[in-house]
Order: structure tokens, then C-alpha cells, then sequence
């Protein structure tokens, strides 16, 4: 037993390693991805904290009205906007419906890909056909036109836009989830569980799901950043939220976009906004791919 | 009456071009404490019949015919829910590649306390409790803190530990080892053979051997059951199977495995050809192609299972390999242990 216990003190030694903890590891030791992190965590903490952040209401009037409203200065860091509304004010709590926004449209395209994705891949066979040729049907669709369209038939508002988006997603999580769980479940692993009498459906939550989850999870993350843009693009042409005083980074923009030469202050911020939150998730999103992606694992 | 029963047992597997007939009916009894070896090249429907007795088949394959009695039921007629309670129970299974059959993002503990959960009705505490004991037995150091990890903290050889102390979790009365030393190193192989050895006494367990590997068979199984082309074709106890070879077959196998009291640069001697594929049934001996003892009748007639020489030695063979042709020294392959040793 000499050899097993030597393997043993060897192992000790190597402790400190997982799944989970190597991918951290990995993941750490990118510095885009914690550059990602940073800008993210601003954000984030942003949003969460704005009514503390800003210095005023989104909606309250502090300056005067007017045409070409004055661009940065006199105590308002990123100008006045042509209400006379703080502009940093607005686009922190902008920046609190952009989360909202991904978050939200994301568990939704989850929710509903996730359900299809493991009952096609499961299950297999015609169930797994008709589901596909359901999510080649929306693919076959661009997603930006079915958003439209989605948010046509359900009526122009924040939270409609928001289900659109998501559910513009279902197709990919559905997809991704699908053919990463028939790679997994003919596995030994699976056969070994089946040979100790696992009932099909624990198998698939315990087992395979965990297994085949790791591309959804990448996924997801890049999603929620073309989530926030395509909200903003579709409220930017006028199907998001149709309340005027709501600070939605898109419609502030579509409000501004003829003001570009005068007061470029009013288009240059709420789009550095998108930029920056979208490019720190997209950041993340590529960070963590690399660092689960099983072909790196050994 | 025998513990496990196999009769007749057929199985089928649907493809894209044609059916293949994997399984061509084989029978053969285990009693408690008893190891039986089936031995057989890649494709001949070794793991296959394993897989078809507990039901776990993939899905394009069907068992087509025969029954596999256990405790006085049969288990190709039971519903799901009753065959799932006596899978990882009554019987179980060891699989060929312990580095693919952890689950790689369950801990040990969690894998291991999983049947006995299930099986066993424990709750956690004592599952946890018994699983740190298993592992001691099956031989892994310092069990208990072992079981927070993964499998991927494991070697080979400690997996395939952790597959057995799976496996005989709830103290089943059949255990069915599907070539559980071919993915590991000969050191190991002959640690994990004593290990089931010892196992099977301990247990008073039927175990099938599944394995290509003739040294194997040869070192633990009672009985072995020589498989060509989803047939038996050589049944008999293994000391006499290796003296005394009775179907041209299984001498090829004997002739073709390297023997540490050869005669030095004494060249081995392989079966020519290569076996049938299985989407026909073709009349006559599967073997006869490659056979030099064949006939015309053993390509037209199949032969059964027969008795010969001693009692319990069976072969399904029109013309038995004679006394002038066995091997000059006669007796098993190397082994597991002295391959070790004789390094």
C-alpha cells in the first residue's frame, strides 16, 4: 500500500484545487476580465446605490429650460439636460433600469431556454425535434425584427421590451444547453449512475445539468450585455418606456439625437453609459469562457 | 437454484443501415461466492449482455428474446420503478474506465452517499458515516477526509476504489465487473483483482468478470465463458479451459497471448481474419471462417453448446481441437501479478 499512501501525501500537497476553484484561478490571472470586473462593479454598485450616488432626483428640474442646455460645469458634473434635469442624476438611475433591464431579460430567455434546451437534449427524439425546428423558426427571424415584433403585439413599454429581448435569447440558451448535454449523457459517468438505479430525472438535474451548464453560464453573461443594448435600441426608436421623465439610457438618447452638434454632452454621456457597463459584462463574459472552457481543462 | 439465472438471453440493436444481433442467446447460472469470467475480443457482446440484464441498454438496443432470473423474478420483465430498486441494490456494476465514471462535479462523499440514500433509506449523517467506510475498505488512506473531494483529486487506480466501494454499498448479491483493470496499470490491475477477491469472499457475492484479458480470468474466476460473435462457444472451469482447450477458438486466444515461460523469440501466433459483423445470422459456426479446423458441416450447421471431456466442460464446436494439438505447456497466461513481478 506504499505506492496508494505516497499518492496520497502527494494529493495533500495539492490540495487546494476544484472545478470551480481552478476556473477561478484561471480567471483571476486575466487582466481584461478584471478589468471587466472593475467597470462592472462601478456599475453595479452604481445602480444599486443610486439614490445615494446622485445628487439629485432623476426627475427634478434644477436648472433652467433651454434649447441647447450648457454642457458640463457649475456643479453638475455631466451638464444639464434641455428640462434642466441633472444629467449625472439621470443616468446613474439610467444605469439602475440598464441592470434591471439585463438581469430581467435574461431570466427570462433563461428560463424558458434552459426548460427547452434540457427537455430536447434529454429527452431526445420528436420532442427534441419539434423544439428545434420551434428555435430554428425564431432564428430563422432577425432578433432585433422579432423583438419588434414581439413588443408590437404586447404594446410599447419597458417591462414588454424587456420579455422581448428575453425571449429573442431562448433560441441560443435552448441550443447551447441542447448540444451540451448530448455530449454529456452518453458518458460513463451516466451509464455508472443508471447502473446504481438514479431515476431519470434526478439524473438529469444532478448529473447531466451540472456537467453541461458551464457554456450556458458564459453565455448568459454575454447576453446580458446585448440585452441592455437592444433595449436601448429598441426604446430608441421609440418602443420602450412611454413615460417621458423615465432616465432610460435609450431614450435619452433618441430624445438628444438632433442636439448632437449643440449640446453633444446630452448624447456623449448616456452612450459612454452603454458603452462602458456593456463593454465591462462582455469583458466578464470572455474572461469566464476562457477560463471554463473544457478544452483548457485537462 | 442458482442465484442469478441468464437464459437464452438475445439482444438487439437498431441501426441507421441495419439491425445488429449482438447478443445470439447465451445462458449460464452464478451461484452465491461463485466468479465467473465471459472472456471475448472488442464488439463480441460482452458488455452488452451485462447491460441488457439490468436494463440499462442504450436506446437503439432492445433485449429481442430469453429471461434473466433473479431471485425468483425475472428482470427483462419488470417495470422501470422495480428494476431500478434492485440495480445498485441486489446487483451491481463496475464499468471499464474509472476516469469517466465519476460524475466530474459531484464530490465523492456526494456520489457514494447517493446510493446508500437511496438504497439503503440512511439519512445523511449515517450515509456520510458508512460511505467513509467503504472507502476504507476498498483501501483509500485517510477515507473520511477524502470525501470532500473530487474525482479528478483521484489517480486511476483510487477511482476505480471508489467505483467498487459504489458498487458494493448496499451489499449486493451480484456485482458485475465489466473489464474493471483494462484502463489501469498492471501494478494497479493486480491490487484492484485482489481487492474484488477479497471482496467476494468477504460478501459471499456472485461476480461476473467481464474481460478481455486472459490473465485476468485466469486468476480469479471459478468458471470461465469463452464469447465469439454474441455466442458462448467454450464454457468449462477455468484450469481445465486453459489445460485443455477444447474450441479452436479459444486455443487461438491462448496461442495469441504472450506467456513468461516461452521460449525466448518464440513468435506468437494470432487468429487470421477478423470476426463476423453481427447485422447477419448466418447458418453455421461464426467462427468456421477463420477456423482451420473447419468443415462443411460447421459452415452450415450451428453448432450448440455440448458436453466433453469433463464434467461442466462445454463447446460448441463440430470439430473439437484433439489432444495432439493443445498447447505443449499448458496452463494459464500471465497474470496480473506476475506480469508485476517479472518486470
Amino acid at each position: 500500500m506504499s505506492i496508494t499512501e505516497a499518492e496520497a501525501a502527494q494529493l495533500a500537497f495539492e490540495r487546494p484545487s476544484g472545478l470551480w476553484r481552478d476556473a477561478f484561478e484561471r480567471f483571476v490571472r486575466n487582466p481584461a476580465a478584471l478589468v471587466g470586473v472593475v467597470l462592472v462593479l462601478v456599475f453595479v454598485l452604481a445602480a444599486i446605490f443610486a439614490p445615494a450616488v446622485a445628487p439629485y432626483e432623476p426627475r427634478e428640474q434644477v436648472g433652467v429650460l433651454a434649447r441647447n442646455p450648457a454642457g458640463p460645469g457649475d456643479g453638475h458634473i455631466m451638464g444639464l439636460d434641455e428640462q434642466g434635469r441633472d444629467q449625472f442624476s439621470r443616468i446613474v438611475f439610467g444605469l439602475r433600469l440598464s441592470l434591471l433591464v439585463g438581469v430581467v431579460s435574461v431570466l427570462v430567455g433563461l428560463s424558458f431556454g434552459l426548460v427547452f434546451g434540457a427537455l430536447a437534449g434529454y429527452l431526445g427524439g420528436r420532442i427534441d425535434f419539434a423544439l428545434m425546428r420551434l428555435m430554428d423558426l425564431m432564428l430563422s427571424i432577425p432578433g432585433f425584427l422579432l423583438a419588434i415584433g414581439i413588443v408590437t403585439l404586447l404594446g410599447p413599454g419597458l417591462f414588454q421590451i424587456m420579455f422581448a429581448v428575453g425571449l429573442v435569447q431562448v433560441p441560443t440558451f435552448a441550443r447551447l444547453l441542447r448540444g451540451s448535454i448530448l455530449g454529456q449523457k452518453e458518458g460513463d459517468y451516466v451509464l455508472a449512475a443508471r447502473s446504481v438505479g438514479v431515476p431519470g430525472r434526478r439524473l438529469l438535474l444532478v448529473h447531466i445539468l451540472p456537467n453541461s451548464i458551464a457554456p450556458v453560464i458564459v453565455q448568459a453573461t454575454l447576453a446580458m450585455a446585448t440585452a441592455i443594448i437592444e433595449v436601448a435600441a429598441l426604446s430608441f426608436v421609440g418602443l420602450g418606456p412611454q413615460d417621458p421623465g423615465l432616465p432610460e439610457l435609450g431614450k435619452m438618447l433618441a430624445d438628444n439625437a438632433n442636439r448632437l452638434q449643440q449640446s453633444a454632452h446630452l448624447v456623449f454621456f448616456p452612450g459612454l453609459a452603454i458603452v462602458i457597463s456593456t463593454l465591462g459584462i462582455n469583458l466578464i463574459g470572455d474572461g469566464l469562457r476562457e477560463a471554463i472552457d473544457p478544452k483548457l481543462r485537462t | 437454484m442458482a442465484l442469478l439465472s441468464v437464459r437464452d438471453l438475445e439482444v438487439k440493436f437498431k441501426t441507421r443501415r441495419a439491425t445488429v444481433h449482438a447478443v445470439r442467446g447465451i445462458s449460464f447460472d452464478l451461484d452465491a461466492g461463485q466468479t465467473l469470467g465471459i472472456v471475448g475480443e472488442s464488439g463480441c457482446g460482452k458488455s452488452v449482455s451485462s447491460l441488457a440484464m439490468l436494463g440499462i441498454l442504450a436506446k437503439n438496443g432492445r433485449v429481442a428474446g430469453g429471461e434473466v432470473l433473479f431471485d425468483g423474478q425475472d428482470l427483462l420483465k419488470l417495470s422501470d420503478a422495480r428494476l431500478r430498486a434492485i440495480r445498485g441494490k441486489d446487483v451491481a456494476m463496475i464499468f471499464q474506465d474509472p476516469m469517466t465514471s465519476l460524475n466530474p462535479v459531484l464530490k465523492i462523499g456526494r456520489q457514494l452517499t447517493e446510493v446508500l440514500t437511496k438504497h439503503m433509506a440512511m439519512d445523511k449523517d449515517a450515509a456520510e458515516k458508512e460511505a467513509a467506510e467503504l472507502l476504507g475498505r476498498v483501501g483509500i488512506p485517510r477515507a473520511a477526509d477524502r470525501l470532500g473531494d473530487y474525482p479528478h483529486q483521484f489517480s486511476g487506480g483510487m477511482r476505480q476504489r471508489v467505483m467498487i466501494a459504489m458498487a458494493i454499498a448496499c451489499h449486493p448479491k451480484v456485482l458485475i465487473a465489466d473489464e474493471p483493470t483494462t484502463a489501469l496499470d498492471v501494478t494497479i490491475q493486480a491490487q484492484i483483482l485482489d481487492l474484488l477477491k477479497r471482496l467476494v469472499e468477504e460478501e459471499r457475492m456472485g461476480l461476473i468478470l467481464i474481460t478481455h484479458d486472459l490473465g485476468v480470468v485466469a486468476g480469479i474466476c471459478e468458471r470461465t465463458n469463452v464469447m465469439y460473435a454474441g455466442r458462448f462457444v467454450e464454457t468449462a472451469p477455468t484450469p481445465e479451459l486453459f489445460s485443455r482447450p477444447r474450441h479452436p477458438y479459444t486455443l487461438g486466444l491462448l496461442k495469441s497471448v504472450p506467456r513468461l515461460d516461452a521460449v525466448r523469440k518464440e513468435k506468437l501466433d494470432p487468429i487470421g481474419g477478423v470476426p463476423p459483423e453481427l447485422t447477419y445470422v448466418v447458418p453455421g459456426c461464426s467462427f468456421a471462417p477463420r477456423c482451420a479446423y473447419a468443415t462443411d458441416k460447421s459452415r452450415e450447421v450451428t453448432p450448440e453448446l455440448r458436453a466433453i471431456d469433463t464434467e461442466g466442460h462445454l463447446v460448441a464446436c463440430w470439430n473439437p481441437v484433439p489432444d495432439a494439438d493443445l498447447p505443449s505447456t499448458p496452463g494459464p497466461p500471465a497474470q496480473p501479478d506476475d506480469r508485476w513481478a517479472a518486470r
